[in-house]
């Protein structure tokens, strides 16, 4: 018999107003296509029995099999590569029962939990042989998702590894170093790693109306439709930047100007506050957590979720270059939906288990 | 790791999640930030940028004003033709519903294939696409007896600009033509692409004036476009429309001209070469203005064969070159009245002053003999007699005391030299020749001889018809000038002028008047033989224009055989001649005789108009 129910109620509802809302403005981005809406909903009611049922263990167990999750994981994302269909010239996916599915957005999990259980009982500062391991997982999951080619769930999943890095109290001459870097090898990183077209997005980002119909077409529709929305926005379902078709990709990446375009400011500024108020309470819980290990879990996962959705509202309002960065709880997809509640499971499971103190 | 390791890293924990939590935070306020600029401050700009994005305005073609007489009767007006309209969208299976249709309407292949090929793009795009032009009655009745199997497609009314009167006032009216996009500023109104999406009124879809009437009064015939708003998808696919502005037709032209008295004038001109122009005396209105050979309009405005309009075109007696107003021909004789005029107004002879004509005139210069083919000796004349008979001798006498610049100066005055009509097109100036002219186009100096010459309208000197009706219609108002015009609304707007003549007065006028009444009443009269076919009395000057100069009859025996060089027959008149009211003048290319060939034209067209 269950003794007890493991829940955060303050997550529980905030999870499920959003999980509410994306499907909600799915509906309306998707032109009320039923097929894509259910599907969508049935990932919310499976996405919120994972989070219950995750949520139970105590995070003792995540910690001892995260070198099994996270090897699990990346077989999976090699799975896909050699042997999932190829779509749009990426190979990220494997097809289940008319399911596809999308390991690499599990990275974005198991990579903080298995460096989290590496370094939890690590000496401070993290010294060089440990950094260099660290650096060394993170660069593997990277890589292996940076291949299929999918650049921006890549750089989230290495934001993810160093954000549990710098947590754990990475050496700050270490990160200095790397800045340093970074800025000498910038036009070298700019000339010969990046592809052509994510040069264009970067150019497109300072001057978009130097080609109104080519790569900048994306970001001016987009402020268009967000901009047009106003105070009190169009109404539901009367976006006609959205309907019309001038907005693209309004179901993934562009679902956050959608929202603005049918609900207005007003629209935008709940969504804010929403997302606003779940990092607070992740982040108290983080701070107020029973061991390290749950800190850095915690604190990993929720500042990669943090910046996931900065990263995607940026890129909508012209920001910055468009990466191609699903906004979670509203883009269509549902792995990346079911990792989400995956991922707020740890943390109520993290968050709820007291210390269990033996002698 | 002891206790205090445990705090210590625990405190680094807090920190650097503090800072990354700042940063987040950071991040937040600048989208909020951002956010509210796109959509608080610049929302205008937005939502007109929206706005702009998903309407699409196309024009409405407006119905072209009607051309009508000075009666309010119909010249020149729109008549309502049939097309087939499908609608691509709705059609599932193209060569499925051409089966269907054809069952009803005979489609040739040109047709079908032009069909075919626009098809899907007009169903992608959801615009009509035309599949017959012009269906007969027949197939209409049929059409709409059927019609409920063929919901994806209509019968549109498009227009056609018909004259009813083909041929007879082709000059004048002009005809329309296909309009060149972007060549009014009524096209600015709208963006250049959405002219292919216009809702076209007009078979032969955006029409302007090419000539005549249709082409100098084109803007306020055209009227004004209406809007037809679309909702368009990024694609630029027609969701619905949104909004309807009818476009305002054109308005009505009251023209001056009478459609019994243009007949009437093509009647009489035949298939003669030349023109007839009438003016009415008391307005300057053009009653009448005819061009010999002609054209249709009809043909011209709604598709003429490429063979048709080679024949037209290359046909050697010019047909679409009118005549009335850029036909330079010698005055002639016609222009006596007006040497008569300037001779006296110069003190040079009064009305009784007499000389000898001997059938000729001797230049005392170097003895050069001037006369004509059919010169006969007149005797002793006054000026009366003189106008009477048409004596060449008398008239070369009176040029030959004044000067060529002194004749100028008055000719000009009465409208010779320059335009007289304020909307007609492409009107010639004609020539009033002067010593600076002959230097500067012959490179010759001037000759006392060609001042002789021009004393009885030959020589140098050429006038268009237009410019001989408003000589006439000068001359029949004493003097008082009105410029001709052909738009009624004119009438009264133009300002007429006294012509300066010191020394010519109302009794001068008067007996000027008497001598060309005498031309027609009198038994010696030049054109005394439409004297008896009326019952008002006409003022007339006939003139028989040279083409070549000779001075026997022998001589012009022989090259009359040449169709193309016998003389002009021209006629200017006056009636009734008391009270004026009409000014005619008529010229018949190679028609020999002033009065007795061109009179009863003239004489025909007066009696039309004068019928109580």
């Amino acid at each position: 018999m269950i003794k007890k129910i493991y829940l955060d109620p303050y997550i529980f509802v905030g999870i499920s107003l959003l999980a509410m809302v994306g499907v909600l403005i799915l509906f309306s981005a998707s032109e009320g296509d039923a097929t894509i809406v259910f599907k969508q909903s049935i990932y919310v009611v499976l996405g919120l029995l994972l989070f219950l049922l995750v949520s139970q263990p105590d995070p003792d167990l995540y910690r001892r099999f995260s070198p099994l999750i996270l090897f699990g994981t990346l077989v999976l994302v090699f799975i896909a590569y050699f042997f999932g269909p190829e779509i749009n010239g990426a190979r990220r996916w494997i097809r289940l029962f008319g399911f596809s599915f999308q390991p690499s957005e599990l990275l974005k999990i198991s990579l903080p939990l298995f460096l989290a259980s590496f370094l939890f009982d690590k000496k401070l500062p993290i010294n060089t042989k440990q950094t260099a391991i660290s650096i060394f997982f993170i660069l593997a999951c990277f890589l292996s998702v940076y291949i299929q080619p999918d650049l921006g769930t890549g750089l989230l999943i290495a934001a993810s590894g160093f954000l549990v890095l710098f947590l754990a109290g990475l050496s700050w001459v270490f990160i200095g170093i790397t800045i340093a870097a970074f800025l000498i090898f910038s036009p070298f990183i700019w000339n010969n790693l990046l592809e052509p077209f994510q040069r264009d997005r970067i150019w497109t980002l300072f001057n978009p109306e130097s080609d109104p119909y080519g790569s900048g077409w994306n970001i001016i529709q987009s402020k268009i439709a967000i901009g047009s929305g106003g105070f009190f926005g169009k109404g539901y379902g009367e976006g006609s930047q959205t309907h019309l078709n001038f907005l693209p990709e309004t179901q993934t990446d562009f679902i956050f100007s959608v929202l603005a375009e049918e609900f207005g400011f007003i629209g935008v500024l709940l969504l804010l506050i929403l997302y606003t108020f779940i990092l607070l309470r992740t982040f108290y819980l983080a701070v107020n957590a029973r061991d390290r290990f749950c800190r850095l879990v915690i604190g990993g996962f929720i500042f990669t979720f943090g910046f996931n959705v900065m990263i995607n509202l940026a890129m909508v309002i012209g920001l910055i270059p468009v990466v191609g960065m699903p906004l979670p709880f509203f883009s269509r997809g549902g792995t990346s939906l079911l990792s989400i509640f995956l991922m707020f499971g740890i943390i109520t499971s993290m968050s709820t288990h007291k210390k269990f103190i033996p002698k | 790791m002891d206790l205090h390791e445990r705090q210590l890293e625990r405190q680094s924990f807090t920190q650097r999640s503090l800072l990354v939590a700042s940063l987040l935070l950071i991040f937040i306020t600048v989208i909020l930030f951002r956010t509210f600029s796109l959509q608080i401050s610049n929302f205008i700009e937005f939502d007109k940028a929206s706005l702009n994005n998903r309407t699409y305005s196309v024009p409405v073609q407006p119905l072209r004003g009607k051309i009508l007489d000075r009666n309010g009767e119909v010249i020149s007006e729109n008549i309502a033709t049939f097309d087939l309209v499908t609608t691509p969208k709705d059609i599932k299976d193209v060569n499925e519903f051409l089966k269907k249709i054809e069952n009803i309407i005979n489609l040739d292949k040109n047709d079908i294939d032009l069909y075919i090929k626009n098809f899907n793009s007009n169903a992608f795009f959801n615009r009509e696409l035309v599949l017959k032009k012009n269906l007969s009655e027949i197939e209409i009745a049929r059409f709409e007896v059927r019609g409920f199997e063929h919901k994806e497609a209509f019968v549109g009314k498009r227009f056609r600009r018909v004259s009813r009167y083909d041929e007879i006032f082709s000059h004048v009216l002009g005809y329309i033509g296909s309009a060149r996009e972007n060549n009014s500023d009524e096209q600015n109104r709208f963006r250049s692409n959405s002219w292919k999406d216009a809702v076209f009124s007009y078979a032969n879809g955006l029409i302007e004036g090419k000539a005549g009437l249709e082409k100098t009064y084109n803007q306020s015939l055209t009227g004004t476009f209406g809007i037809k708003q679309f909702e368009v998808d990024a694609r630029g696919r027609l969701v619905k429309e949104l909004s309807y502005t009818p476009p305002i037709n054109g308005e009505n032209i009251l023209t001056t001209l009478d459609i019994d008295a243009q007949k009437v004038a093509a009647n009489q001109l035949g298939k003669r070469k030349g023109s007839i122009v009438v003016v009415d005396v008391e307005t300057g209105g053009i009653v009448a203005i005819y061009s010999y050979p002609t054209f249709s309009v009809n043909k011209m405005a709604n598709g003429i064969s490429q063979l048709d309009y080679d024949d037209l075109i290359n046909d050697p007696d010019k047909p679409f070159f009118d005549r009335s107003v850029a036909g330079r021909y010698p005055p002639a004789s016609t222009i006596k009245p007006l040497v008569g005029i300037h001779a006296l107004n110069r003190g040079q002879i009064s009305w009784t002053t007499r000389i000898n004509d001997p059938g000729f005139f001797e230049l005392p210069e170097d003895g050069k003999i001037f006369r004509s083919w059919g010169e006969i000796a007149h005797g002793l004349i006054n000026l009366n007699q003189a106008l009477i008979r048409s004596s060449n001798t008398y008239f070369f006498n009176l040029a030959y005391n004044s000067g060529i610049n002194e004749l100028a100066d008055d000719f000009e005055k009465f409208g010779f030299g320059k335009t007289v009509c304020v909307d007609c097109i492409l009107e010639d100036g004609g020539l009033v020749p002067r010593p600076q002219w002959k230097m500067n186009n012959l490179n010759f100096g001037w000759f006392k001889g060609d001042t002789v010459n021009i004393g009885i309208g030959q020589g140098y000197i050429s006038a268009t018809p237009i410019q001989l009706a408003h000589y006439t219609a000068a001359l029949a108002n004493k003097g008082i000038k009105k410029p001709l015009f052909l738009n009624n609304s004119l009438s009264g707007q133009m300002p007429s002028s006294e012509i300066e003549l010191e020394n010519f007065n109302e009794r001068d006028w008067s007996l000027l008047h008497k001598a060309m009444e005498s031309v027609v009443e009198s038994d010696y009269g030049t054109a005394r033989r439409i004297r008896d076919q009326k019952d008002f009395l006409i003022a007339a000057k006939t003139g028989t224009g040279e083409i070549i100069s000779l001075d026997s009859r022998e001589e012009y025996e022989r090259i009359r055989e040449d169709q193309a060089l016998r003389d002009h027959a021209i006629i200017v008149a006056f009636a009734p001649a008391e009270k004026p009211k009409y000014a005619v003048s008529v010229i018949i290319e190679n028609g020999e005789s002033g009065g007795s060939i061109a009179g009863p034209v003239a004489l025909r067209i007066l009696k039309e108009l004068l019928k109580e």
